[in-house]
Formats: C-alpha cells, structure tokens, sequence
C-alpha cells in the first residue's frame, strides 16, 4: 500500500470542503476530504501559527485542541488518546509559536448541511519562521497547480478524468477534480486566485505595510473587515445569545445560536461571519465542534 | 482482441469492487498492454494495485510463466520443471527443527529459485515435470523467489508437459514485429522487444554463474537525457564507454521494482554518432523527479527528489546491528540470531514528501553523523549518560523533521512503497521571496 501523500494546502481552502469521499475497494479503504478545487485529502501536512492549545476533554480523557492560523484562515487541529505522541507535545506547547502539523484530514457533520473540517495530528513540532514561509510557497504553488486544472476543466462539458488527463492533468488531481464538480457545481476562481495572490504577497516585504494589523497579518476574507478588538453590534448581540443558551457550561449548540440569532435579526451569512471574528478575537471558542462557549 | 480482454477486464473490475467502470479499465489495460507492453498478467495486477485494490482478489487466471512472476504474489499457479533440489534442516525460532526443501524452477522463460516449507505428497527429483498451484513468492537478495507453503498443491505431471529447459538468456522465443521506440523514463517492467536510444556511460564485464553454466555478462549504466537505467548485456557487443547506440529487441526486467533493460542476441545493435545525445557529463547529471512519477515507474537510478522530511521512522537514530546479518536488533535480539551482541551504527530512516508522494529515505552512518555533525562515538557516549538511545533520535527529530531537503539515490520499490538509499543530501535553502516574487508577477501578467 502506498503512503498517502501530504498535502500542502491553505486553511481557508480546506475549510471550504464539505465532501468526503471513501477509496472502496478495499476492506480499510481510506477516506479523503474533497475540496472544491479537487484536492483529496487523506493526509495534510501544515505549518502555521499555533494560536492556542487547550484540553477540551476532561482531566482524566483528555482532547487537546489547537488551532493553527495561515495567511487564509484557521485549521482545527484535536489529539485525544489514540493519538498519545501527538497530545503530549501539545500539551506542552507554549503559544503562539510556528508549528508543523502532520496528520489525517476529518471531517464532522453534526446536522445536515454544517459540515466541519480538522486534522487528528500524527506528528506535531515547534519550528522557526523559514519553514513556515517555504510551506506557504509550496501551499502557493500546489493551489496554483489545482487552479490550473480546474480552469482547464471549466472549459469541458462534460468533465471526464479521460477529458484532463489528456490536457495534461495529473491523475492524482484529475479524479478529484471530478468529484469536486460533480459536488459543489463550478467554483468561483476568483475567490481561489485572490487567496494565491494574497499567500505569495504574505512572503513579501514590500507588501507588508499596506496590510491591516502590523507584520504577520491574517488575510484574504472575501470582503476585508476592519479588525477592531471592541466587538460590534451583532457580535455584542451573539456573545449575549452563546452566554445565555450556555446553561451547563459545556458551550451553546450552534441550533439554538442560529435560531435565536433569527429571532434577534441576524441572518446566518451574518451569524457566520461575528462568530468567526468572534473566534478570532478569542471572545469564544468551540470546546467541541458545534458548540460555542463565551472565553 | 476486444472480445478476448472482455473477462479479464471483468475480472479486474471485480476485483476493485465495481468502483472504476468497465470503460476505463478497458481503456488502461489497453494502453498498459500496447503503449507499455507489458504482460497480461503484470497488467491486470498493476491496474488492480493502482487503484488501491488487492491482486491477490483477481480469479480469472492466466498462464504464467516464471518470467513474469514478481515479489509478494499470494497465489500463483505454475507449470515446471524442477532444475535442481536439495534438502536442508533449518530451526525456525519458537520451533522445533524441521527439513525444508529448496532448489531451482525452470521453464522456458527462466529459472527461479524456489522453497518448500512444508513436507509434501511425493518426493520431488531433479527432471520432474510439477504442477504447483497457490504458491507464493518473495523478493530475496534482489530475485523472486517461489515459495510452497501449507495451502500449495504440488503434483507431478507427464515429462513432456513441458519443453526441456535451456539454461541462459537468449532462449526465449525471437520477436516478432517491429520494437517499440521508449525513453528511458518510460521503460516498464515487463516489456519486451523495445528500442532504446542511449549513451554507455559505465559497463564491465562480469563472470556469473547462470543455473551452474558459467556465463559472461557485461553490465553498466545507459543514459539518455530523460534518465539512467542499468543495463546487462548477455551477448559480448564490444560495448565501450561512452557511445552511442541504438539497441532494438531489447527486454526490461526489475530488480527491486527499477525497471532495467536487458539485451541479448536477439537484439539488434546500431552505433550512432556521438551528437546524437548530450555528452556523458550532463546525461550522468541525476535528474530531478517528483515522487509521483517513481511511484508510477517502480524506482530510479540516481534520482533526485525534492521534498519535506515529514516523520522519523522507527528505527532511526543509534542502533545495534546483528554481527551475523547486520539486521537491526530489536530489544538486544536479532530475528534471525537470537540474542547476540550488537554493533553499534546510525541511520535515518524517515519519510520524504513532496507533494506528489512519499517515500522512505535511509540515510547510513556516514550521511548522518555528517548531518548530527557527530560522530558515533559522541552518540554512543551521549545514549550511555542518558541511559537511552532516545536522545539521538530526539536530536535527529529536532534536527530534520519538517525540514526541506534534498536527497540523491538510487530509489527501489516493493509492497510497502517506494525507499531511496540516499547517496547525498543536503538542507535546502530556498530563496522563498524570490520564487514568490517570480510566480506573483506570472500571475499577474496572466491575469
């Protein structure tokens, strides 16, 4: 059996997958996340900013959970106990720092139409800048790769695996470029070459002072919002509807944030959005998927 | 010959649980039999490996010849003729003392040594015809070796089932057709009767024992600009260092899943002009691959890759060596010795990765104390005052893992993937803002 290959791809593109997808054949066939550019993921290997490391288990079970920032959003990374190696060196990580995460790529359903991503991590290190950077390259030339393909694929009707192997599609990406369309319908490039643009401009000086937020700035939201660390309207309205439905400390569910927040006038898009830059502010976090607990 | 490859392609489709369509495997078995040529047989089970399948699972069987056996088979079924046959007693650790048979298969094709661990039915001599069925084989220093086991049924056949053997290459049957023109890079196990444009950029002449006939061969390495393979000559061509040649009819095997080329009298040899490739400097320069591409050919001779050292293995860093077979010892004891006393040596056995693939790379003694900057002496009296050979793997660890590097070897390949024994390698240094800066302004100039 050959090793899955890892693969080296930005947060915000990984995040956006909502298809998972098993090899068959095989008894332990291995299952790939299928993001919309066609990347199957089975293994990844990521470098970033460890932001936070918490036990989100319990004393005597625990879940270590860390979150791992790139220039395009945030990866979720959770090592319990079948994973000791792992959860012991993050337990001792001391945040923020860089950290290379090697590890399988999950995906978490917890209602029909919510679909969460994260890496259960083989190996964790701490590492110094220069690798982080030559990892956001490689992310940069692997998105460039798949950007490539898929464009070459919104020009076929139908898109066959035959179709871009013949344009010189490697099979690796050809058959989860198909997937992808057959899944999510044709993608918004643009979105995706933004993203590419906004990685590389990450790993040059001359861009870093036009950027929001000093040196090492998060960038490429869709929309760029001004990053105050006062929250503002919804967000006030959201951190008082998690506090309230947090009635045995164990965090809100996201159905009855999401309904609540309806009642209050907050639409989900807008929902969304205050509760990831809730996230990013640390004013809440998940201590598990789907539930929201005020910091 | 649609019609003939109809159950095989059934077969195969079956025997990946229905999850690739008919049409396609029709369409890569047909490209793996004519573009490649290779074997029925090699094809069927690559097209089942490839898509992550099991070829023990595929049923429709087809008739084998010693030739196109490979290591790692679950069941073969086999017609021939035993070449030679002795007994040994061997004691199998945990067990008592039993008597195994072992000699050579031959058929027409080729010869293989063979093993049988179990007592059988009937004595087996030296002429007898044998019908072998649910064997298995292994690799053993390089070469399929056929195994009989508990499952396998031997039983004797008419003496002229078979032709009788004629030792030494050049046996088989002349070709018919016209070779097929293949590069280097895209030479594949299995296939046979191909043209080969190349530069001899080694050879010498070597003196073996084929079957008890002494032979001659006379092998080297052969490049052209996409790559180098090794080659042997079994017919004396007055082959010199750097010329250029045309070698049509020639056949590829693998040793250790690199594919190289063999030749013999059946094969047609041209002398070209010196021009007609580049000079023996740069084809000897080790092309650059992406693992991807040594995964889907086998291997590589010489071969560089570019990558991510993602994990040690286990088994890295300070370890203690069998004096008999320099097998690692695993808790003071060796595999196949028992418990013995250990020498000490280091490596590094970790996974490189580069986006495309991974592969096992082993890094000997010499490569990794160059890397520790230490030599195992230090790392022996460093373990002793610990009091555990961890603190090596751990400064190891520190020291490659998430690290890019690049490493140069010969890469081979078996059931558990691909493994290059690293000949050098170094810590890359990449000008990341420059490479940014380059693709940014393609990016920008494109939109």
């Amino acid at each position: 059996m050959m090793r899955e290959v890892a693969w080296r791809l930005f947060a915000s593109e990984f995040n956006d997958a909502s298809l998972e997808v098993t090899g068959g054949g095989t008894e332990r066939a291995p299952s790939y996340v299928v993001t919309p550019l066609g990347a199957r993921v089975n293994r990844v290997f990521v470098v970033g900013v460890i932001t936070d490391v918490e036990n989100v288990g319990t004393d005597m079970q625990p879940m270590w959970r860390a979150r791992v920032a790139d220039p395009t959003g945030t990866f979720h990374v959770y090592a319990g106990q079948y994973q000791p190696e792992a959860a012991a060196s993050l337990s001792k990580l001391k945040p923020p720092l860089f950290g290379a995460v090697v590890g399988k790529s999950r995906v978490y359903t917890p209602d029909s139409g919510t679909v969460y991503t994260s890496i259960r991590p083989e190996t964790i290190k701490a590492v110094d800048e220069s690798v982080r950077d030559y990892w956001i390259l490689e992310a940069c030339r692997s998105l460039r790769k798949r950007l490539d393909a898929v464009a070459e694929a919104q020009r076929m009707d139908p898109v066959t695996k035959e179709g871009l192997l013949k344009v010189g599609v490697k099979e690796a990406i050809a058959e989860g470029i198909v997937q992808a369309v057959q899944h999510y319908g044709k993608v918004d490039l643009s979105r995706y070459l933004a993203m590419l643009a906004d990685g590389l401009r990450y790993l040059l000086p001359e861009y870093r002072e036009i950027l929001p937020g000093g040196p090492a700035p998060p960038v490429s939201s869709p929309e760029p919002e001004p990053k105050g660390s006062e929250p503002d309207a919804d967000e006030e309205a959201v951190l008082g509807i998690i506090g309230s439905l947090d009635k045995d400390g164990r965090g809100a569910a996201w159905e009855g944030i999401l309904e609540a927040a309806a009642s209050q006038g907050v639409s989900k898009d807008r929902l969304e959005e205050s509760i990831n830059r809730l996230l990013d502010k640390g004013l809440v976090y998940e201590p598990i998927l789907g539930r929201m607990k005020k910091i | 010959m649609k019609e003939e490859l109809a159950p095989h392609v059934n077969d195969i489709t079956r025997a990946l649980g229905n999850k690739v369509s008919e049409q396609e495997i029709e369409r890569e078995l047909s490209s793996y039999l004519n573009v490649y040529r290779v074997s029925l047989d090699t094809a069927k089970r690559s097209i089942v490996k490839k898509h992550g399948g099991n070829p023990a699972s595929l049923a429709v069987g087809v008739s084998r010849t010693l030739r196109e056996l490979i290591p790692g088979e679950q069941s073969v079924n086999l017609l021939a003729r035993i070449v030679s046959v002795n007994e040994k007693d061997v004691t199998p650790e945990g067990q008592g003392t039993k008597r195994i048979l072992y000699g050579i298969l031959g058929d027409p094709s080729a010869t293989v040594p063979f093993t049988a661990w179990e007592p059988l039915s009937a004595p087996l001599a030296r002429g007898d015809v044998v019908r072998v069925q649910n064997a298995y084989t292994k690799e053993y220093r390089g070469q399929v070796q056929v195994n009989f086991g508990i499952r396998t049924v031997v039983s004797k056949e008419a003496s002229d089932a078979l032709p009788e053997y004629k030792p030494g290459p050049g046996s088989g049957a002349p070709y018919a057709g016209k070779p097929t023109p293949v590069r280097v890079v895209d030479l594949r196990e299995g296939a046979s009767n191909v043209a080969v444009t190349a530069r001899i950029l080694s050879v010498e002449r070597r003196e073996v024992e084929v079957e008890g006939t002494p032979k001659t061969v006379f092998s080297g390495v052969l490049a052209d600009e996409t790559g180098k393979s090794q080659f042997s000559a079994w017919k004396d061509f007055d082959l010199k260092e750097d010329e250029v040649l045309r070698i049509e009819g020639a056949y590829v095997k693998a040793w250790r899943g690199i594919p190289q080329i063999s030749f013999d009298e059946r094969a047609t040899i041209t002398r070209l002009q010196a021009d007609v490739l580049p000079p023996a400097d740069r084809l000897a320069a080790s092309p650059r691959m992406w693992i991807e591409d040594l995964a889907e050919r086998g291997g590589g001779v010489d071969v560089t890759a570019r990558g991510i050292l993602i994990d040690l293995r286990e088994g890295s860093g300070l370890v203690y060596r069998c004096p008999e077979c320099r097998r690692v010892l695993r808790k003071g004891a060796c595999r196949v010795h028992g418990e013995v006393k250990g020498e000490p040596d280091l490596r590094v056995k970790a996974v490189l990765d580069d986006g495309s693939g991974a592969l096992t790379a082993v890094f000997d003694r010499e490569l990794t104390e160059a890397l520790l900057d230490k030599t195992l002496d230090t790392c022996i009296a460093a373990a002793k005052e610990a009091m555990s050979t961890d603190v090596v793997r751990d400064e190891l660890s520190d020291l490659l893992v998430a690290q890019p590097v690049e490493a140069r070897g010969n890469v081979t390949s078996d059931d558990y993937g691909l493994m290059m024994i690293v000949e050098s390698a170094k810590l890359l240094k990449v000008d990341v803002q420059a490479e940014a800066r380059e693709m940014l302004e393609g990016l920008e100039a494109s939109e």
